[in-house]
């Protein structure tokens, strides 16, 4: 059986040259947002009575089901209130790390054949399984350990190197076993696809078993490995015990994957592939049909993802006085005064940046019509009797109702929650009065799709100046023009300030302008081939 | 009448001169083969012909009519199949077929499409991503000879297909000459080109350097084989 783990060595080689870029990217977001959050914690609470005040902001059922129990009110630091504020972020972010990290070497190699060739050799049947397993080890052991390091070089007030281990060996902990689940997964489903969807899906689980458990403090928060992460009380008892027991659940899936990838066939899964349709349904078959049918995933995903981050930021409203009173940053970011209200400043707020963030999709699905042309697959689309203007108006148009239905869902799921402080009216229209920005945004999507097909990567720059702009703007003074320049900066920002329609008109009609000279350049050039 | 006439076409990609002056007719109801060593320009000629791309220089028609100005009207009588079919892989090959068919704006004809299924061996309700390159292409062939189309304009139709299958092309294709159909036919298989074709245009480096009917070629080729002759034309002797 040892023939089973055949090449081992030069494998894990090969997958680590393979990775010399991607993981040490991930390893340094991870890590070092981790430690630049640690350091922004002095200048958030200049006191113990400061930091006392934001910990029991944190004790309120909706602030545990976000970011987990709060633990030692009676010997609080900078460190432990960081890592009960921000450590439940970090344990998602290693999770998603490990989902694309096991998947890809598992899963997506076998589906594009990649393994075949390997197999083809005098390379072990568990080889590249076990390989990879070793290869996300090393991955995790890594995070933890930088992560750890940073806390102790950074020394904020309450750092210990056991809290600092703590904290970062969770990390490690949860991470290690997301990788093996995927593993796991990878051998249960026979498409790619199937397995980060599985695995996505089992962290949504995980996050929401961790809030039921947290609020109600029961077993449910020991179940979720995310829930069971926090259990360390980084800064506080520093329990070692659940990196443990993670630790462990980790091997035993990781055996589990190995005796199932021993004996299944290359190419299979546990589970078979289902049929599918042998016939298309009525309304597949028209160029809107198509571009629906393309977008529709990622659409339904970011309208679902949009309600429940309004749930989340609905939720609070009820404490927003004392959240926003008790952080001098928020304050600032929100520009309160005496004379408003605190809560209009938090939604204002709130709908400008993620207006910006519903801006996300709409690009993308304007950019589907590059993405369609690069594959390939826009070629034959258009030999067949399909006007150009209808294709590209097809993505636009669907593009267009996304936008409105991502904007109402965000209005939602913030009213859902905020019913009690908030009207509807009030929310739905702050929140459409941002439309006319995102269409401009997918106007210059559109524009560059037309004229320069391969540069249409350059829309991320301008939504990445007026994220930078947007944000700055709240914490510095920065010269009105900047702000104007991002688009997004002309928007009424209501409740807080009046409704003017006159922006919305004038970027509307930028917006149909962009759309329009995309398309007259469209109709008219080569549609790249390869 | 010809179906296909292009005259003097010239297609630069910047400074790259892609085609240089491309002729070629095809009549009404003759299979036309189009012969070239790689990156001669065959795949660039469909394209231009297909309204994908626009002509630099030169004209391009089918059916009497320019093929940039009247793609859309145009294609509802043209059938294509690229030599490397991209499709989406999330959805079957049913879907697809469905969706080509019905982009063409022609009636679906459940019979034909059926009957082209079965001969193809095609399963319909499996997702593109499970397919093979052969079964890809046979997607695309399946939607091709499915459809009303008077013209069939066919770019390596059959990379990837099997012996078995590759008769059962040959098969379908004297079918639709039965029915008056026109074809041009692009590919690198000699035999498949001998047994098929009714004329011959050869392209090298972006230029039509032999053209002719079937028997032309044949006394040209004084006594050596077709595909001596074919190997010489292509390396340029």
């Amino acid at each position: 059986m040892s023939n089973n783990f055949a090449r081992l060595g030069t494998y894990l080689w090969f997958l680590c040259r393979r990775e010399r870029i991607i993981s040490p990217i991930w390893i340094a977001c991870i890590a070092g947002l981790s430690a630049l959050f640690a350091g922004l914690y002095p200048s958030i609470a200049a006191n113990d009575a400061e930091i006392y005040q934001l910990a029991l902001t944190m004790t309120t059922p909706s602030m545990v089901a976000m970011m987990g129990p709060v633990y030692g009110m009676e010997d609080l630091s900078h460190a432990s209130l960081m890592a009960q504020e921000c450590l439940v972020w970090f344990l998602v972010a290693a999770a998603i790390m490990n989902i694309f990290l096991v998947n890809r070497h598992t899963r997506v190699d076998e589906e594009l054949g990649r393994l075949e060739m390997f197999r083809a050799m005098p390379v072990g049947r568990l080889t590249g399984s076990l390989a990879t397993i070793k290869l996300a080890f090393g991955v995790n052991l890594l995070v933890a350990a930088i992560t750890t390091l940073a806390f102790i070089v950074l020394d904020i007030g309450g750092t210990t190197a056991a809290g600092a281990f703590a904290y970062g060996f969770s990390i490690g902990a949860v991470g290690f076993l997301f990788a093996a689940l995927t593993l796991l997964a990878a051998q249960i489903f026979s498409t790619s696809r199937a397995v980060s969807a599985f695995g996505f899906v089992l962290l949504g689980v995980f996050y929401i078993m961790r809030a039921m458990g947290d609020v109600a403090e029961n077993a449910l928060s020991y179940i979720s490995p995310l829930g069971l992460g926090l259990k360390v009380e980084a800064f506080y008892s520093n329990d070692v015990m659940p990196l443990i027991v993670l630790l462990v659940e980790g091997v035993v899936f990781v055996a589990i994957a190995l005796a199932i990838a021993a004996v299944r066939d290359h190419g299979s899964g546990v589970i078979p592939a289902r049929a599918g349709k042998a016939h298309a349904s009525r309304f597949l078959k028209s160029p809107l049909g198509l571009a629906w049918r393309l977008s529709k995933g990622t659409s339904l995903g970011w309208a679902a993802g949009l309600f429940l981050l309004g749930v989340s930021y609905g939720s609070v409203c009820a404490e927003v006085d004392s959240f926003v009173e008790g952080s001098e940053m928020m304050q600032q970011f929100i520009g309160a005064s005496a004379t408003q209200s605190l809560l209009d400043g938090y939604v204002a707020v709130i709908f400008m940046i993620m207006s910006m963030l519903v801006s996300v999709p709409i690009v993308m699905t304007v950019l589907r019509i590059h993405s369609e042309e690069k594959r390939g697959r826009l070629e034959q689309v258009l030999s067949k009797a399909v006007p150009r203007v209808r294709l590209y108006g097809a993505f636009i148009f669907i593009a267009l109702i996304e936008s409105v239905v991502l904007e109402l869902m965000l209005a939602l799921g913030l009213w859902v929650t905020a019913g009690g402080q908030l009207a509807l009216d009030v929310v739905v229209c702050a929140s459409l009065c941002y439309l006319p920005a995102i269409w401009a945004i997918a106007g210059i999507a559109a524009v560059l799709v037309g004229f320069l097909p391969r540069l249409t990567a350059l829309v991320w720059a301008v939504f990445g100046y007026a994220f930078v702009a947007m944000y700055f703007s709240k914490m510095m003074e920065l010269p009105d023009w900047m702000l104007k320049a991002t688009l997004f900066g002309n928007i009424p920002q209501l409740p807080v300030e009046d409704f003017t329609l006159v922006p919305l008109v004038v970027l509307t009609l930028v917006a149909v302008a962009f759309f329009a000279l995309g398309l007259a350049r469209f109709r008219t050039r080569d549609i790249l081939t390869n | 009448m010809a179906i296909i006439e292009i005259n003097g076409l010239v297609k630069d990609f910047g400074k790259f001169r892609a085609l240089d002056g491309v002729d070629l007719a095809v009549e009404q109801g003759e299979v036309h083969a189009f012969l070239g060593p790689n990156g001669a320009g065959k795949s660039t000629t469909i394209r231009c012909l297909l309204g994908i791309l626009r002509c630099t220089e030169g004209s391009v028609s089918m059916f009497g009519k320019d093929a940039w100005a009247h793609a859309v009207e145009l294609h509802k009588r043209v059938a294509f199949v690229p030599g490397d079919v991209n499709l989406w892989s999330n959805f079957t090959g049913g879907e697809v077929i469905d969706l080509f068919l019905s982009l063409n704006g022609g009636k679906a004809n459940e019979e034909k499409r059926a009957k082209y299924l079965e001969l193809f061996e095609l399963d319909p309700s499996k997702k593109c991503r499970t397919y093979s390159k052969g079964n890809r292409q046979k997607v695309a062939l399946v939607a091709a000879f499915a459809s009303d189309a008077e013209l069939f304009v066919l770019d390596e139709p059959t990379s990837g297909l099997d012996p078995l299958m590759e008769k059962v092309f040959q098969n379908s294709i004297t079918e639709i000459m039965k029915e008056g159909k026109t074809v041009l036919l692009s590919s690198h298989i000699l035999s498949e080109v001998e047994k098929l074709a009714d004329s011959v245009s050869i392209i090298r480096e972006g230029k039509i350097v032999e053209s002719g009917s079937m028997a032309d070629i044949a006394a040209k080729a004084h006594g050596r084989t077709l595909e001596e002759f074919f190997l010489a034309e292509y390396e340029g002797k």
